[in-house]
């Protein structure tokens, strides 16, 4: 039943509103056949979604059954929340707005827009830390550890393509490519798996050896070279891989060179050092790991931020290996475990530890503030756990 | 693990964008006879761009606000034989009105003094 001009110049006449101080256009609203609330859901979106969206791009919602849904652009992951609201919500194709209606008209006219649609919740997208811990996991299920000995096979399995680690991280494209190159990942036959880490220092060794024998410059080091001294010992592609993962690739007259990033050398052969140990004499410690890296490089403690516990207060002072990749990443469950190894915490040192806890906005103080009680020892602020913790 | 893909368009253009209207409490229909094909009321602009809504014996009025988040009304894609669920935008919304005020009626029946 359509509304004509006449029946709505009576209703605002009725409305005792004078025509003379509206607009001439005059919406008649109603209901679509078809119209329901189950059917239709809004979606919030940020300045960043939205410009993908009007650029065509797709978004892709990602979760396993037993998982909270998470919304991911190419490049962001963001948690994905159901808001309500107690008013509701009609979602009209039709009307325009003042400033899309001509000013002068002679004749009051009658647009008639269907309402679409109608709901009182939307879903909230937020911004959250992509959830990458899994990864490892996965590619260190079968992770490459060099040419496998003769009569042996090496196998194929629980390697995974790209496609298969979409379908198996929450995360987006970009954050998981980052992240294969953070862990060291390799490419085999077109599945990523991850480096064992014994065989992974074994190719560094093999490096960092060579670059001393040769006397190069740990900035200098020649490619070509590097991989026809080393055939014998390892197969080509994995002695580049280990030169892309501890250096910069770069072109010199044609030639190809790698310089040997320093802080990442030093900390592998750190970690290669403390891998079987529980703990270290901090003394002793520092002067093998000197000896053990390159000539020209100096180690630093600071390298070590993240990966190492010093323990102070112990005579004599120690170190041991403490790496954050390791914590749970569900925050609770990492301060469990943060303060059943150590009971009171400087917050430089434990700062280290929940950095990647924060999500957007969030600060480490906020997050102490939450799950540690601080107290002075010493006249230094220390943090310790809010309950009682089994050592 | 389940991928559900949300395609921000079909021909790589821009969703249409659509108008928000918002409302205090519920819609009820008349009759009780469902919302679906009813008229709702109508809408007006002053001269000086204030939303009016007339709803029933009611009439609203309200402001037009420029969302601080936009909203993208996806909807399930046409599969024609795909297996996995998929959904397109359909249209974005950017501003809304919203008639927060209390509806004033409209008397339409004066007793006239005798």
């Amino acid at each position: 039943m359509k509304i004509t001009l006449e029946e709505v110049q009576a209703t605002l006449q009725i409305a005792k509103l004078n025509e003379e101080d509206l607009n001439p256009t005059i919406h008649c609203l109603s209901f679509g056949e078809n119209v329901s609330s189950a059917d239709y859901c809004l979606m919030e979106l940020d300045d960043t979604l939205c410009k993908h969206i009007e650029a065509g791009q797709s978004l892709v919602i990602r979760g396993d059954k037993d998982e909270r849904a998470v919304l991911c652009s190419c490049d962001k992951t963001y948690d994905l929340r159901i808001a309500n609201t107690s008013n509701l919500l009609l979602f009209v194709p039709g009307c325009k707005t003042p400033d899309q209606l001509p000013i002068t008209q002679d004749r009051a006219c009658v647009v008639h827009a269907e309402i679409w649609g109608f709901c009182n919740s939307y879903w909230e997208p937020r911004k959250q830390r992509p959830k990458l811990k899994k990864l490892k996991k996965l590619l260190m299920e079968n992770p490459y550890a060099g040419v496998p000995l003769a009569g042996q096979e090496e196998s194929k399995e629980n390697r995974y393509t790209m496609q298969d680690l979409l379908e198996r991280i929450q995360a987006s494209e970009e954050e998981i490519k980052n992240h294969l190159v953070t862990i060291h990942a390799c490419q085999i036959d077109g599945c990523w798996c991850g480096l064992d880490f014994d065989y992974e220092m074994k190719l560094l060794s093999h490096v960092t050896q060579l670059v001393d024998s040769e006397s190069w410059s740990f900035n200098k080091v020649p490619l070509q070279t590097s991989l026809e001294e080393l055939a014998p010992l390892e197969p080509r592609e994995m002695i580049e891989h280990c030169l892309n993962c501890y250096g910069r690739r770069y072109t010199d007259k044609g030639e190809v060179f790698y310089a040997l990033h320093e802080d990442k050398v030093c900390r592998g052969l750190a970690l290669m050092l403390l891998q079987n140990a529980v703990k270290f004499n901090l003394k002793e410690f520092q002067e093998v790991w000197q000896q053990s890296v390159p000539e020209g490089m100096s180690t630093r403690l600071e390298q070590l931020k993240g990966v190492v516990l010093v323990d102070r207060a112990s005579s004599p002072e120690t170190i041991s290996l403490l790496k954050v990749e390791d914590l749970p990443e569900d925050t609770l469950e990492r301060f469990n475990l943060l303060f059943t190894l150590r009971e009171k915490w400087t917050e430089e040192d434990i700062t280290t530890y929940i950095q990647d806890l924060c999500g957007e906005k969030q600060t480490t103080g906020a997050l102490l503030t939450k799950f540690a009680r601080s107290s002075l020892q010493n006249g230094i602020k220390v943090f310790n756990s809010r309950r009682p913790v089994a050592t | 693990m389940v991928q559900i893909v949300i395609r921000g368009s079909v021909d790589g253009c821009s969703p249409p964008q659509w108008l928000l209207v918002e409302l205090q409490g519920e819609m009820v229909s008349r009759h009780n006879s469902g919302l679906a094909g009813n008229v709702m009321g109508d809408l007006l602009y002053t001269k000086e761009g204030v939303p009016v809504l007339i709803v029933g014996h009611h009439i609203l009025y309200g402001k037009l606000v420029k969302l601080e988040k936009p909203f993208a009304i996806p909807m399930e894609t046409d599969h024609q034989g795909l297996t996995s669920t998929s959904y397109t935008v359909s249209a974005l919304i950017k501003q809304k009105l919203i008639f927060k005020t209390r509806p004033k009626p409209i008397i339409t029946n004066v007793p006239k003094k005798v």
